[in-house]
């Protein structure tokens, strides 16, 4: 117990005094923070600007404008401009999309509803262009235009919906994109500290004989590890603490949800991090290749894992995989925490899935760990 | 350092007890079944060069490495079954322990002892191993030596019975070697026991009461330093270089050395390198003939010098390689 107690305290120690290590550690995820916030704060909200032009001026082709037109807290769309000089902005960057009623919409709708059995074949469309570039934007604005573009052919088609949503929520919380992004800040800086960090002090300590000499005192390997992790636990608590608060006085990101929910996905998010980095310790032979091998996993699981984009707009072969990630499952509890307030019954698999990533991991560290 | 010797050499309880301990890496052995025993209160010397077996001998022993074969008892507990009490009985300083180099001296000392039930204090400790003006220093603002000395505190922290010191001079000056010397000597005054491996025979020689000379994994021979030299028969060596030797044929040169052979003294005449090695138990007799014979046979000699010969001359010759490499 007091071997527990001190090494907790020499490594809280090692923490601090490691000024560059805990500048940027610290510094990193801010700096995102900051750079992300500010260039997506010029914007106000997830508003999507773009051109609306209709090209079949029938009385369809106005209701769905007028459709459009209810969704204008997302959809900023501008009627007035004509297609050429639309596309034209589109291609610069100032609009993210332009949609296009072509001529014969009415037409074919109503065809459609003459016959319910074409309509598959003879449906009505609308033309999306948009920037394949700007896949975060894009995604919504798609999503967005489908949703409008749906609930019209399900009023066409007298569709009665047995089960709706009540588009309640979101809206009048007034989400912003740092609201989206200070939860996945905080996800990825506990990825990263625990990969980087354990696996590189691991090996370096291993490859120095720091492991080796106290091998050879009575000390458990379990109380060196219990230790670990609660000295990471503290470290890690207290980084996605300044991250909040920073977050929220700086750019005034909300907080929802239950305090202690959240900080019991910080603690299972580094138990699994963690693990991961234990494990990463006991493949790397030296401590110099334990930081690519880190990087190398956390890397991609940064773009990928919704810490800067949402999931929904990654591509659709890449969706089983990324529902299978840790990092995915952690940044999106932090903010459904965050943003809406959910609960533990709402996140009960995202808790579940963190703890089967943990245990597995910790179950392969065993296996893969050498103290020499 | 005779006078310790006498002092100790009564004490027979042994405290290490090795038996035919093997380790082997592939096809390579590192250590190849040999048996010694310490005893109580003395310090014990692994002598031998880089890659003898000397560490890995160590660190079968602390525990550290499973040995292949063979068995490794200390203070009566077996290092295989009773591993956790020989920690509690030893003390260790590992070749190249880095230690946390952002803790104060204090701080990393605490830590230590509160890895044992039983443990020494830490202030008188530290003053043991003259630090105790760098309690409040961070690590990595010491020394080498002192570094070197913090760490052998750390292996005294639980007030071992055997305390292990794995090369713990390589690396530092002349005056932190014998600083470190004065301590290690003052360790066994302190009623402990020492087991040391170095590479310098010189540190053997001061240090140790008795020493065991290891190469390729095995021991060459186990004796008190003094022991080890006279049994060489051969207190004196003389060298010498013979400059127009480099023009001479080989059998011109095996003809030579044959000749210094039967010279009046020498035990054994060797060349190695560029230079002739007498050994001899009777200097005066020797040099004189040598002279003699020079001067019927018209040999232009250069380069005399005539010492006492030392551990590297037993390793020498009992290897025909030297203690460390060149």
């Amino acid at each position: 117990m007091r071997a527990y107690g001190q090494l907790t305290i020499a490594q809280l120690r090692l923490f601090g005094r490691n000024k560059q290590v805990l500048f940027f550690t610290l510094f990193f995820p801010v700096f995102f923070m900051v750079m992300f916030g500010y260039l997506f704060s010029n914007n106000g909200s997830l508003g999507i600007y773009g051109g609306l032009i209709d090209l079949d001026q029938t009385t369809e082709s106005r209701a769905l404008v007028t459709a459009m037109d209810q969704q204008k807290e997302v959809l900023k769309l501008d009627r007035e401009t004509p297609q050429e000089e639309a596309m034209e902005k589109l291609r610069q960057g100032d609009n993210q999309m332009v949609i296009v009623i072509p001529k014969g919409y009415g037409e074919k709708l109503k065809a459609a509803m003459a016959s319910p059995e074409t309509a598959i074949a003879e449906h009505g469309y609308v033309e999306v262009y948009y920037d394949e570039t700007q896949a975060q934007k894009s995604g919504a604005a798609l999503n967005a235009v489908s949703q409008v573009v749906d609930g019209i052919s399900k009023s066409f088609l007298k569709y009665n919906p047995v089960v709706t949503i009540e588009p309640k929520g979101i809206e009048s919380l007034n989400l912003k994109y740092i609201d989206f992004l200070v939860p996945g800040i905080v996800a990825m800086m506990i990825m990263s500290n625990n990969l980087n960090g354990v696996a590189g002090q691991i090996a370096s300590w291993r490859e120095r004989g720091v492991l080796r000499r106290m091998q050879s005192t009575p000390l458990q390997a379990s109380t060196f590890i219990a230790a670990q992790i609660t000295a990471r636990l503290i470290l890690n608590g207290a980084q996605a603490l300044i991250l909040l608060l920073i977050g929220s006085i700086g750019f005034g990101t909300q907080m929802n949800g239950s305090w202690a929910l959240l900080l019991g996905f910080v603690i299972i998010g580094t138990l699994a991090f963690m693990a991961i980095g234990f494990i990463i310790a006991g493949l790397a032979k030296t401590p110099e290749s334990a930081g690519p091998i880190a990087g190398f996993i956390s890397f991609p699981l940064m773009f990928l894992g919704g810490v800067f984009f949402p999931i929904q707009s990654m591509p659709a072969f890449l969706q089983p995989i990324i529902k299978a990630l840790p990092i995915a499952h952690l940044s999106t509890a932090l903010r459904q925490i965050m943003n809406v307030g959910a609960g533990i019954t709402q996140l009960w698999s995202e808790g579940l899935l963190l703890c089967a990533w943990m245990i597995v991991a910790f179950i392969v560290a065993s296996f893969t760990f050498k103290w020499e | 350092m005779t006078s310790n010797l006498q002092q100790h050499s009564d004490q027979n309880e042994v405290i290490i007890d090795v038996q035919g301990l093997c380790k082997r890496y592939g096809s390579f052995t590192a250590v190849d079944g040999i048996d010694f025993q310490v005893r109580k209160g003395e310090i014990f010397g692994l002598l031998g060069p880089n890659g003898a077996g000397k560490t890995t001998t160590m660190e079968m022993i602390e525990g550290l490495r499973q040995p292949d074969e063979g068995s490794a008892k200390v203070a009566g507990h077996d290092t295989r079954t009773d591993l956790g009490k020989v920690k509690t009985v030893i003390g260790v300083q590992l070749q190249s322990t880095s230690l946390f180099e952002l803790l104060k001296v204090k701080e990393i000392t605490k830590m230590y002892a509160s890895f044992y039930e039983h443990t020494v204090p830490i202030g008188p400790l530290l003053a043991s191993v003259t630090l105790e003006e760098k309690l409040n220093d961070r690590v990595k603002n010491l020394s080498g030596g002192q570094k070197q000395r913090l760490a052998i505190a750390l292996a005294l922290v639980n007030d071992p019975q055997v305390v292990f010191l794995d090369e713990p001079t390589t690396g530092l000056d002349p005056q932190a070697r014998r600083t470190l010397w004065d301590i290690i000597l003052k360790m066994r005054d302190n009623g402990k026991t020492v087991v040391i491996s170095t590479h310098y025979m010189d540190e053997a020689q001061l240090l140790c009461d008795r020493i065991c000379l290891m190469d390729q994994g095995k021991i060459i021979a186990l004796d008190t330093p003094r022991n080890l030299i006279s049994n060489m028969n051969s207190e004196s060596a003389v060298e010498f270089r013979i400059p127009e030797e480099l023009q001479w044929a080989d059998d011109r040169k095996e003809q030579l050395l044959s000749e210094l052979q039967t010279l009046n003294g020498v035990r054994i005449a060797e060349f190695r390198k560029d230079t002739y090695v007498l050994y001899t138990d009777d200097l005066q007799t020797t040099l004189t003939d040598f002279i003699e014979h020079c001067k019927e046979k018209d040999i232009q000699f250069a380069d005399l010098l005539t010492r006492t010969a030392t551990l590297e001359d037993v390793f020498i010759h009992m290897t025909g390689r030297s203690l460390r490499e060149e």
